[in-house]
């Protein structure tokens, strides 16, 4: 068996594994585009004959979507902002020095990344509530979100920071920078496209967050994608098609952007949580 | 002043100013609320004392009140079950799709990363997906399961009280597989090839090779991504709220589904609090065997 035979042989199946795996997509997007009978068809059609492109619109007109995104993005956009500024210090801050303090800072940090949201939201909404913060939901769940994320946006910058190497950041010290102006000149430059992937994937993280908004935000006029969603879905739709419609308008965008920048997220990920 | 000022921008001010701000922050915003939350299992809240801070004192009555419920025996043994089976799964399907790409041909790195769309999605989308799949009359997984025989009849995964739980393991399943596979692959491309060459010579098999080398040289990964695995599945709720909520009967409430259910659809807070707390000091339990193999990483 010749080598180039072996490898061809081998992508094939790759690519058979992956077609199985990503199936569930592939349906989302045929169904959505399966007209109201061809949907419920047996046995089912795995390539629509009749595509209905109209339903995009019709999706996005009829659910209000355009709302809906406007908040998840106020939402994500947010939490990131709010994290970025907090965490990057704090990453650097524990990839700089290795002593005691540094353990039990990191220790902490990793216990509360991992508290589960469905379970923290009880003391929070009710504390919220107390201190009046329910009166700007949107900017309560960003804050939710971001004591939620942090942790992991601060684990992955880390590593980052940890490649960055302390000679640099010396040099520029003993040049006459401040040590603002060594971080701000020097390290941060260096350390960009990290923060940057792991802001993304903060970012794709609270585009669709779910149990946060669903229990804080009453109005309808503030609530995020996800929450429009399972409000879409009650508990004997039929509307399938329209269902898997508002689903591809709300991924395909997350869809794209992994695609292009999967091997920088991958690699920032892989880096972060375990090595 | 003058010298507090120049520490902050020019001296170890600077770095206690960095780490002091988040942390604080996270205090406030998940230190705080877990003392609460505490706070709360212990007392007696409805909808007139929510607002304040003085609710009447009633010891462990929520706890005893909590385990004299019918229905908290099977959700506990559901959320035990529906672990169980997603971590299995998850590992075993995640550890075969690593070792294969392990074999490295053009394009399995690519390949490889494509896996993670399931890990980037929105929660709410995958249940969505997986409720049509799953759907009892037009589900498309049903329709492949009669074509191939395994079975004759349509199983109604959401409101059959068997299958239920299943559903949701399912979709969580494949929700779940790329992360392991990702993690394993990284574990696995730590192992020094020249073993395999030594072993390879001294006339070992492939399986020989698996059991000696590949799973001894895992072990502390393994762990730590059965450590992960356990602290994910336990913060899965958004497929629960999408594809079964919890029913029929709470045939597959879990207990992560059931404190949200009895704090905002019951208004139970003292209950959803009460559940809250057990789960956390077994969340907080497993994520200190997660944070111990992952050790010599923490110490840089």
């Amino acid at each position: 068996m010749s080598e180039q035979f072996r490898n061809r042989l081998m992508l094939a199946v790759a690519l058979v594994l992956a077609a199985i795996y990503l199936f569930p997509l592939y349906w989302m997007y045929i169904t959505a585009l399966k007209s109201g009978s061809a949907m419920f068809a047996t046995p089912p059609k795995f390539w629509p004959s009749e595509p209905q492109w109209g339903i995009y619109g019709d999706v996005w007109q009829s659910r209000n979507m355009g709302r809906y995104l406007w908040n998840s993005l106020v939402i994500a956009f947010g939490a990131v902002a709010l994290i970025s500024v907090l965490g990057v210090g704090c990453a650097y801050v524990l990839a700089r020095y290795r002593n005691v303090w540094v353990d039990i800072g990191l220790f902490l940090i990793l216990m509360l990344q991992v508290l589960p949201a469905s379970l923290m939201i009880t003391p929070i909404f009710v504390g919220f509530s107390q201190f009046g913060l329910l009166d700007t939901p949107r900017f309560a769940v960003i804050l939710a979100i971001a004591a939620k994320s942090m942790p992991f946006f601060v684990v992955l910058v880390r590593a980052t920071f940890m490649s960055v190497p302390m000679e640099l950041e010396e040099a520029a010290l003993v040049d006459g920078n401040s040590r603002i102006g060594a971080f701000f000149n020097i390290v941060l430059p260096l350390a960009r496209n990290g923060i940057l992937v792991s802001a993304i994937l903060i970012f794709m993280q609270a585009f669709g967050e779910f149990v946060y908004s669903k229990s804080m935000i009453q109005d309808i006029e503030l609530q995020p994608a996800s929450v429009g969603l399972n409000s879409f879905m009650g508990p004997n739709t039929n509307e399938w098609n329209n269902i898997m419609a508002y689903a591809t308008i709300y991924v395909t965008p997350i869809l794209a952007a992994f695609i292009l920048l999967q091997r920088r997220i991958v690699s920032g990920l892989t880096s972060g949580a375990l090595k | 002043m003058k010298r507090i000022l120049s520490s902050v921008t020019d001296g170890k001010g600077f770095d206690i100013g960095l780490v002091a701000l988040p942390l604080a922050f996270l205090f406030v915003m998940s230190g705080l609320p877990l003392v609460y939350n505490v706070v709360m299992s212990f007392q007696e809240v409805d909808m007139f004392s929510l607002g304040s801070f003085a609710r009447p004192f009633v010891g462990f009555r929520n706890y005893v009140d909590l385990f004299s419920q019918p229905e908290t025996r099977p959700i506990l043994f559901n959320t035990a079950l529906f672990v169980a089976a997603s971590i299995a799964g998850q590992f075993a399907i995640g550890f075969g799709l690593a070792l294969f790409f392990w074999t490295n041909f053009p394009g399995a790195s690519w390949l490889r990363g494509l896996f993670l769309v399931s890990w980037v999605m929105p929660g709410l989308v995958v249940g969505a997906i997986w409720n049509w799949i799953l759907s009892g009359d037009f589900g498309v997984l049903n329709f492949l399961l009669r074509e191939t025989g395994v079975i004759d009849g349509n199983i109604f995964w959401r409101s059959d009280p068997n299958y239920s739980l299943w559903a949701v393991i399912i979709a969580n399943i494949w929700l779940g597989t790329s992360f392991n596979m990702i993690l394993l692959s990284v574990g696995l491309s730590g192992i020094p090839k020249d073993l395999y060459e030594a072993a390879e010579l001294d006339g070992a098999n492939a399986l020989q090779r698996f059991w000696t080398i590949t799973l001894p040289m895992m072990r502390s990964t393994i762990g730590a991504i059965i450590a992960l695995g356990l602290i994910f599945t336990l913060q899965q709720f958004d497929l629960f709220a999408a594809i079964t909520s919890g029913g029929p009967n709470n045939t597959s409430n879990v207990t992560q589904y059931w404190a949200w259910d009895l704090s905002f659809r019951q208004y139970d807070f003292a209950k959803g609090a009460t559940i809250s707390v057990i789960m956390i000091v077994f969340v907080m339990f497993a994520s200190v065997v997660y944070v111990r193999s992952t050790r010599h990483e923490v110490r840089g």
